[in-house]
């Protein structure tokens, strides 16, 4: 199990942390991933001068804008949970 | 619990005009609440004049305890006369109560205010009087907690007419709608909403006359303490968070540092949702033993967005809220449940907020304008800047 927490304080928010939240909730839909990636939400992480939204794959630390979203479901989290 | 008096409004104007011929008019004085609903002869700015002088004169006057013909006697020597009709007339509804429901009602040609006991509509015992030759109906008040007292212009019971009705609705209509209608849980804002609505529909949305409903309630206290943002020295977290905790009231915790704070207090974890009812607000969040938690600035632009249309006497949409996004569910619980509401605000200046439209100065100006619009529902407000 790939334990994926998505950021959803205030200033994530403002940077499109819904957004990203919905690009991962469909690609485990349409990849079938449901049981292999537990997305989770957190308030403030304390981490809101990265140039993105805060996401922690299995407790790794990432900065992701909405845009590269996919992409990075695609490399990182699929990759772990392949 | 001690019982507190609730009181809401709202009122349509006639099609086209920018003036409405009804008057509210409510002040507070001591123990008791003095409320006022008067309809000016006419419509427009000569309507709204012998309104607003009506229901201005006798509010202050009753809530004075000045005896009801004085007071009758002061409007008939004020009022101007209508060069078209040669007379002076508005009419009125007073209601003169305390927090306990005890007081007394006076009705001069308003339709007969609708008496809810027990969960059903009915009539008022009312006893005729005569002042300066006028019919005014007396009531005295012994209202119970749950009741209320739902009072309208003839707007009202002339809703429709000639177009969804021949003879519009009657008042034994309107009763029976609100019998259906009314939800115990309902403040006397959204009862005044939800039966204003009905005319509005009534009227295809272009009210014939000034229609508006004044609904009171008598209800339960319920207290509310709220905390907003980390306190300035992080020394005394604990001080200030057994403080907030302390007491009664419902709890609700606003804002991503503030949560985990309290969290870390209680000994439990936050726990964040992803789910987003509503795309501007983002999710809410989960500590045991606190009854609601929220992202912080955001939500609250949100909930002061809110705030405004619930106040506004002309909005129609809902007063109510059933959504599950973060704003709603504060609406729901300070505009429509609490009646005493504390907030602990924290000026802890967020560094990473710096710069970003969610800073520290934001937050205190929505605190402000949001305690402000609460006090104007009828809440008590209490602030604490820690």
């Amino acid at each position: 199990m790939v334990k994926v927490t998505v950021c959803i304080g205030s200033s994530c928010h403002i940077k499109g942390a819904r957004e990203v939240v919905e690009t991962f909730q469909e690609r485990i839909a349409k990849n079938d991933l449901s049981r292999k990636v537990e997305l989770g939400g957190t308030f403030c992480v304390g981490r809101c001068n990265e140039d993105g939204v805060s996401v922690t794959v299995d407790g790794e630390y990432y900065a992701v804008k909405p845009e590269n979203a996919a992409a990075f479901f695609d490399d990182i989290i699929a990759g772990l949970a392949g | 619990m001690p019982l507190r008096l609730e009181s809401g409004y709202t009122s349509l104007n006639k099609k086209n005009e920018e003036l409405c011929g009804d008057k509210v008019e409510i002040r507070r004085n001591g123990a008791y609440t003095t409320l006022v609903l008067a309809d000016g002869l006419g419509s427009g700015v000569k309507a709204n004049i012998l309104s607003t002088l009506t229901s201005k004169i006798l509010c202050t006057m009753v809530s004075e305890n000045i005896s009801i013909y004085d007071c009758v006697e002061t409007i008939l020597q004020s009022l101007p006369v209508c060069k078209v009709r040669g007379v002076a007339y508005s009419t009125f509804t007073v209601i003169h109560i305390s927090e306990e429901g005890k007081g007394y009602l006076l009705e001069f040609d308003n339709p007969a205010a609708i008496y809810r006991r027990n969960g059903v509509c009915g009539d008022f015992d009312r006893e005729e009087m005569l002042v300066c030759g006028k019919k005014v109906y007396k009531t005295e008040l012994s209202l119970a907690e749950g009741d209320m007292i739902v009072t309208m212009s003839d707007g009202v019971i002339h809703a429709g007419i000639g177009m969804t009705m021949n003879f519009g609705w009657q008042r034994k209509d309107v009763v029976e709608y609100l019998n259906r209608a009314i939800k115990p849980e309902m403040s006397a804002r959204c009862v005044a909403w939800l039966l204003a609505a009905a005319c509005n529909d009534l009227y295809l949305d272009s009210p014939g006359d000034d229609t508006t409903v004044l609904a009171v309630k008598v209800r339960k206290a319920l207290k509310v303490d709220l905390m907003i943002g980390p306190p300035v020295d992080r020394s005394q977290d604990d001080f200030y968070i057994s403080r907030f905790l302390s007491g009664e009231g419902k709890k609700v915790v606003c804002g991503g540092t503030s949560s985990q704070i309290v969290a870390r207090h209680l000994g439990k974890t936050v726990r964040a949702s992803i789910d987003f009812p509503d795309k501007d607000v983002p999710p809410i969040g989960y500590i045991d033993g606190i009854d609601l938690t929220t992202e912080g600035v955001l939500t609250m632009r949100k909930l002061l967005e809110y705030s405004e249309k619930y106040l506004s006497v002309s909005d129609l949409s809902p007063k109510y809220y059933t959504k599950k996004d973060g704003a709603s569910l504060l609406a729901e619980l300070l505009f429509e449940e609490a009646s005493d509401i504390t907030f602990y605000v924290g000026q802890s200046m967020n560094k990473a907020h710096e710069g970003l439209p969610i800073d520290i100065t934001m937050k205190l100006k929505l605190v402000e304008t949001l305690s402000k619009n609460l006090l104007k529902m009828g809440k008590n407000v209490e602030v604490f800047y820690d």
